[in-house]
């Protein structure tokens, strides 16, 4: 490993200045002059048809501009979770306003006024009259009725199957079974969703959005619109979070066609109880597994069923469910492995993309399934775990891709040790009041979409004429420090500090295509790319820098902004003055415009390890201790990677005990905001110590793997195998609540 | 919009007259924490506001004679420090310790919570238990005081009129021989709506140990908090002991399985509340600490 | 209705709507948008500010309320471009990552110092609890709030050089320099047209 000079360093998110003054204007602070805000009216039922839609009350109020609904809106469908338009598995199943509303939360109508709280009181005064449709508010529900259907074309909305490698009969072998259920969830991004469109003469239209992917939101716009893509210009503002929340296009399409329509700036921010109800959360999901192994505690054959709750819409589910089926092998050596994965439209608010991609909620299942494989062998958790872990450069039973640099076991055993495992597995959980328990889970995630969809970015890279850099990419930053990762590997290339290289985010009038922040291809794709530019441009670089000290380029390396003629420490010419010189001859500007195509997809992974304290009187679990390790490749921005792993654990703790997101009888969301969806607070949160296992070795830049998904996969697993080893249970039905724990001990089943 | 009266006493005389103009969509604004969120509903708007926020004179912890008396616009945050507050009525200060967050405990105060009558109000499980009384002025100047008990019904329902104020809270100081404690179980350790609550209030007679007053208030386990007469009455005059701590768990349990018996909640709340029944009776530190046999069966206790 | 209170250390006289809540006036007719809207209820503590030095959630309070009395909010903690010292802590621990939560944060932990100068541990968290934050897991949060207390851990980050510094930072070797001009003059003359290259 040479010694890199900025690569591994820690650097705060290169706009803290202006969020720590509280300076900087997010989407949601955003306003142009003359600007109209739009408030949205939402389907109070879970099923039915919109009858008649009177908004005379509304439009009467004098602060009101006009009430759109879907008596005078065009019914164009389009599919929120578009990326491309050449992109296969997407439904266009919803429109702008809803005639047949599908959920508690489907848009009806839109109010737009010249003040947020006209808005707000004139959608109170739309009426609406429905007629009401059986709702089906679960999986069983929407498949056994067959007479009420949600979308054209049925209710179970896709089904995927892989099958791979052979079964094979051993004697003696050990069955397992199991069945595990995680819950709707809120992403809990604190800033809400967002949007601001302005239509200009001439039919052009600029987006301001806080989206993770601004070229398809471009997408979706123009073809629901009608418009070409080059006059529709969608700018990405900075976001208070977004956890995938924000990758679907949820508020885009309705505020560009209010923009067109009013040829004005009009405004869109929900409120929270909108963003839980009506933006969309991560799915449900029921998963059965069948394993069969030697008594040694060698798997032999894995078998999954998954049902994924699609909620109103199909959504990016489908292929959510899809990669469900491809987390398993990622992590576990599998002679045989077959999975069902089957995505099913139910009346309950939309599910879509969250952190993880469905890893997370695979991890719950195959992490708790393995805990009861070694208790039935008698294995201890890791030691089983250790002997069908994949090795470095195993090939994915499923995808077929070399998993990599896969340092899986290394990251088990370092945690092990860290963690005292040993010592605190064996220590008595106690049978009082307070008991203690430890669990562990292991995590693997993908590096980009490879394999299962074309993957490349494009990027600009110039040097200013005094020798600083301006990069053009395509570049959403949800706030994890996406911009700095990018001007850490400039900077390391070009040998300058990152703060001489500035590096905004996207706008698709000036910033060359890239897909955006999801998939986890940021840093391993995205960055890779980042790489390349900045080599093509210390390249020219030299070339110009032979040239004007007549030497030959092998002769010549970068460092500190500077180029020096090797072995010869007199002799240098900073970038500045080859700038200054060079743009005098021939050469205006040193810059490059590469594409970067991926090319190979290995895992990156997590193992974490949690010490829990369950409170037998309350059933309130405490997470008294955790440690997460990370086999990242290599840590680009040190601080920023161990921080994502802490953000990311207090997530899966919320995951695996608190968070979720119940509709009643009515279709309705019990919870309308942070009073009663409670995410990890500070006094509840542990101190969590981190570890990165960094062998690089991959195609990422500088052999770094992304981090921000398999920060949390492995979370909630680690700490329900905890509360399991504390209680002598078995609970894998999440989340953990007082009422399911308290009902455990008493031996009966209760739901939450 | 923005039709809105606003009135903003600061003093007594200047309430009065302020309360005289009420209707009945005049709102009181004491903290803050409930009305304002309940102002944004569409068509919440009052035709008068009266803000109370300005009434210095009416925040205060008082000790006059035997009697505590606390000003109604007195912060949570205000009780909880409150030297007076802790020596004679620690349950209560306690109570609001134990509210929401800083920011919350900073503006709420006990006569808006009061007021507000909220089925999980720790404030006023707490009073209750004190045996408060609860002193009003209307907008005639009439000044009334009642039983808490009286002013609040049941969820959001109080007696109180159109143009009253609650002005004071007060109840008997509790002297050496007594010990008061608040015990909360929410569905997080901090910042949340309890679950259930209890105020526990025992008096101990010096010579023989045994309990004199005992007082059992139990909170978000009904429409409105309550008091368990029959359980008191079982436990005055038993020793402070072990056994004393079972009964108090079988007879909150016992209540509250009476008081919301078609609640889905109750199984948890029932197996829950022995823990709190104990922690309640542990707090006032009356015997070394006591246990059930965990878990604990709903209703049963330990052994025969 | 009339307004009158000091905001970061001005007197301001407002006209407003009765009911408008503090973080409104805040925000839309002060511009002072550091103030964020997480959820309206009180719960995230996005909104906090200070009201005569104690920690409130703007989002709860009418505007009324505040008469008379003193706002900070996070606009008015750097005195004359300096950055507080809880702010640079911030800054440095890495406490910092999309931002929503960061104004409500400093000002809650602003408060407590003000109160509580040496918080242990266990206070910075019960102070910050009605301050939720979803990027941070809180842990750099804490470490800054008590550095800023004086009570330093290692400090995480590599801190934003002047940037005036860093470009003056590379400079060429002078004769290097010097003949690097002369070949860029050559070559910049123009090529006489019976020159054969």
């Amino acid at each position: 490993m040479h010694e890199l000079r900025y690569v591994g360093g820690s650097y705060p998110v290169h706009d803290v200045a202006q969020k720590v003054t509280g300076e900087l204007v997010y989407g949601s602070d955003f306003t142009l002059p003359g600007m109209l805000h739009a408030k949205l009216v939402l389907s109070p039922i879970a099923h039915g048809l919109v009858k008649r839609v009177d908004a005379s009350r509304a439009e009467a109020l004098p602060e009101v501009v006009r009430v759109f609904s879907c008596v005078d809106s065009p019914m164009t469908t389009f599919c929120r979770a578009r990326i491309h338009p050449g992109q296969d598995l997407v439904a266009h199943d919803e429109t702008l306003f809803s005639e047949h509303v599908r959920f508690v939360g489907d848009r009806v109508a839109a109010v737009v006024a010249t003040t947020r709280a006209a808005a707000v009181a004139a959608a109170a005064l739309v009426e609406v009259e429905y007629e009401e449709l059986p709702a089906l508010l679960t999986v069983e529900q929407a498949l056994s009725r067959r007479d009420v259907a949600i979308h054209p074309g049925g209710n179970l909305v896709y089904e995927y199957e892989v099958e791979k490698g052979a079964a094979r009969a051993v004697e003696g072998a050990v069955v397992v079974e199991s069945v595990t259920s995680t819950p709707r969830v809120h992403h809990a991004a604190l800033e809400p969703h967002v949007c601001i469109a302005q239509g200009h003469g001439g039919g052009g239209m600029t987006v301001w959005t806080t989206s993770q992917g601004s070229y398809a939101a471009r997408t979706v716009i123009a073809e629901l619109l009608g418009l070409e893509y080059h006059r529709v210009r969608v700018v990405k503002l900075p976001m208070g979070g977004s956890f995938g929340g924000k990758t679907e296009y949820i508020v885009e399409p309705v505020v560009a066609f209010l923009a067109r329509e009013l040829r004005r700036p009009v405004k869109l921010l929900l409120d929270r109880e909108e963003c839980i109800r009506a933006t969309m959360v991560r799915p449900a999901t029921c998963t059965g597994i069948t394993t069969t192994c030697t008594r040694d505690g060698r798997l032999l054959d894995f078998e999954a069923v998954s049902t994924l709750d699609a909620g109103a819409y199909a959504s990016s589910t489908p292929d959510y469910g899809i990669h469900m089926t491809k987390k398993v092998t990622k992590a576990y050596r599998v002679p045989h492995y077959r999975h069902l994965s089957r995505t099913v439209l139910t009346n309950t608010p939309v599910a879509g993309a969250a952190r993880g991609w469905g890893a997370p909620e695979m991890a719950v299942a195959v992490e708790t399934h393995m805990d009861r494989v070694a208790s039935a062998l008698r294995l201890d958790p890791v030691e089983f775990r250790l002997k069908n872990l994949v090795e470095p450069s195993d090939i994915d039973l499923v995808t077929g891709l070399s998993l990599g640099e896969a340092r899986v076991r290394e990251c088990l055993r370092r945690g092990a040790d860290a963690f005292d495992w040993t010592t605190r597995r064996a220590r008595p959980v106690g049978r009082g009041r307070y008991r203690r328990g430890v669990g562990v889970a292991v995590g693997a995630h993908k590096n980009g979409m490879y394999g299962a969809f074309p993957e490349a970015s494009n990027m600009a890279l110039k040097m200013n004429e005094d020798g600083t850099f301006e990069l053009s990419a395509s570049l959403h930053d949800p706030g994890c420090g996406v911009i700095t990762v990018m001007k850490v590997i400039v900077g390391e290339v070009l040998g300058v500090h990152p703060d001489l290289i500035a590096a905004g985010e996207a706008d698709t009038a000036v910033t060359p295509f890239d897909y955006g922040t999801y998939g986890s291809r940021v840093t391993y794709v995205v960055g890779a790319c980042a790489e390349r530019v900045a080599r093509e441009v210390r390249a020219r670089l030299l070339e110009a820098a032979a040239d004007l000290l007549r030497e030959p380029v092998e002769r010549l390396h970068v460092r500190d902004g500077a180029v020096w003629v090797k072995d010869d420490h007199e002799r240098s010419i900073a970038y500045r003055d080859i700038a200054v010189l060079s743009g005098m001859r021939h050469v205006p500007s040193i810059s490059a415009a590469v594409t970067y195509f991926a090319t190979s997809n290995p895992a990156s992974y997590s193992v974490q390890f949690a010490e829990v304290e369950v409170d037998c009187a309350t059933g309130l679990t405490a997470v008294t201790d955790f440690l997460a390790v990370g086999d990242v490749g290599r840590a680009v921005n040190r601080g920023m990677c161990e921080a994502q792993f802490r953000g990311a654990v207090q997530m899966g703790i919320g995951y695996a005990l608190c968070e979720q997101v119940v509709v009643d009888e009515a279709g309705r969301s019990g919870v309308a905001g942070f009073k009663n969806y409670h995410i990890v607070n500070a006094p509840d949160m542990p101190e969590v110590q981190v570890l990165l296992v960094e062998h690089e070795g991959d195609d990422g830049p500088f052999g770094a793997k992304s981090v921000g998904e398999i920060a949390t996969v492995p979370t909630a697993p680690a700490v329900v195998n905890a509360v399991n080893h504390a209680l002598a249970t078995q609970l894998s039905e999440l989340p953990l609540t007082p009422e399911r724990i308290l009902a455990a001990l008493r031996g009966r089943e209760v739901s939450a | 919009m923005g039709a809105t009266d606003v009135l903003t006493p600061a003093t007594r005389g200047e309430l009065v007259a302020a309360l005289a103009r009420a209707t009945p969509r005049t709102r009181l604004l004491a903290g803050g924490t409930d009305l304002v969120r309940a102002l944004r509903a569409p068509g919440a708007e009052p035709d008068v506001l009266i803000d109370l926020s300005g009434l210095a004179d009416l925040a205060y912890v008082r000790l006059d004679g035997g009697t505590v008396r606390v000003g109604a616009t007195i912060t949570y945050a205000e009780l909880q420090r409150d030297p007076l507050l802790r020596e004679h009525a620690l349950c209560l200060a306690l109570a609001a310790g134990q509210v929401g967050s800083v920011q919350i405990r900073n503006v709420a105060t006990l006569g808006g919570n009061v007021a507000n009558a909220s089925s999980c109000a720790d404030g006023a499980t707490a009073l209750l238990a004190l045996d408060a009384e609860v002193t009003t002025i209307d907008g005639a100047g009439r000044v009334t005081c009642r039983p808490l008990g009286r002013v609040v019904l049941g969820a959001n329902r109080t007696t109180l009129g159109r143009d009253e104020a609650i002005v004071e809270l007060s109840f008997a100081a509790l002297g050496a021989g007594h010990r008061s404690s608040f015990t909360k179980i929410g569905s997080r350790t901090t910042v949340s709506v309890a679950r259930l609550s209890c105020a526990l209030v025992a008096g101990v007679d010096a010579a023989s140990g045994a309990l004199t007053d005992v007082r059992v208030a139990l909170g978000a386990v009904g429409a409105t908090a309550f008091r368990v007469p029959t359980l008191e009455a079982l436990l005055r005059g038993r020793p402070a002991d072990e056994r004393a701590a079972r009964l108090l768990a079988d007879g909150v349990v016992q209540a509250i399985a009476a008081s919301i018996p078609e609640r889905p909640s109750l199984p948890y709340k029932e197996a829950a509340a022995v823990g709190l029944a104990y922690d309640a009776w542990n707090a006032l530190a009356l015997c070394p600490p006591c246990e059930p046999a965990w878990p604990a069966e709903a209703g049963a206790t330990t052994g025969p | 209705m009339r307004l009158q209170l000091t905001v970061n250390g001005t007197p301001r006289g407002l006209e407003i709507d009765p009911t408008a809540r503090l973080i409104d006036v805040l925000r839309d007719e002060l511009q002072l948008t550091g103030a964020k809207e997480g959820c309206g209820e009180g719960e995230c503590g996005a909104c906090t500010v200070l009201v005569d030095g104690k920690a409130v959630a703007s989002c709860l309070m009418l505007a009324v309320q505040a008469r008379g009395r003193e706002v900070v909010t996070v606009e008015g903690l750097a005195v004359e471009g300096e950055l507080d010292t809880l702010q640079q802590k911030f800054v440095e621990y890495g406490a910092v990552q999309c931002g929503f939560c960061t104004p409500g944060m400093l000002m809650s932990a602003k408060a407590l110092l003000l109160q509580n100068p040496t918080p242990s541990e266990r206070d910075i968290r019960v102070a910050l609890a009605g301050n939720l934050c979803r990027c941070t897991g809180y842990s750099a949060i804490v470490a800054a709030v008590k550095a800023a207390s004086g009570q330093e851990a290692a400090p995480l980050m590599e801190l934003p050089a002047d940037p005036g510094e860093l470009a003056t930072e590379a400079t060429s070797d002078p004769e290097t320099l010097e003949a690097a001009r002369e070949v860029a003059r050559r070559a910049a003359e123009p090529r006489r047209d019976e020159e054969v290259e």
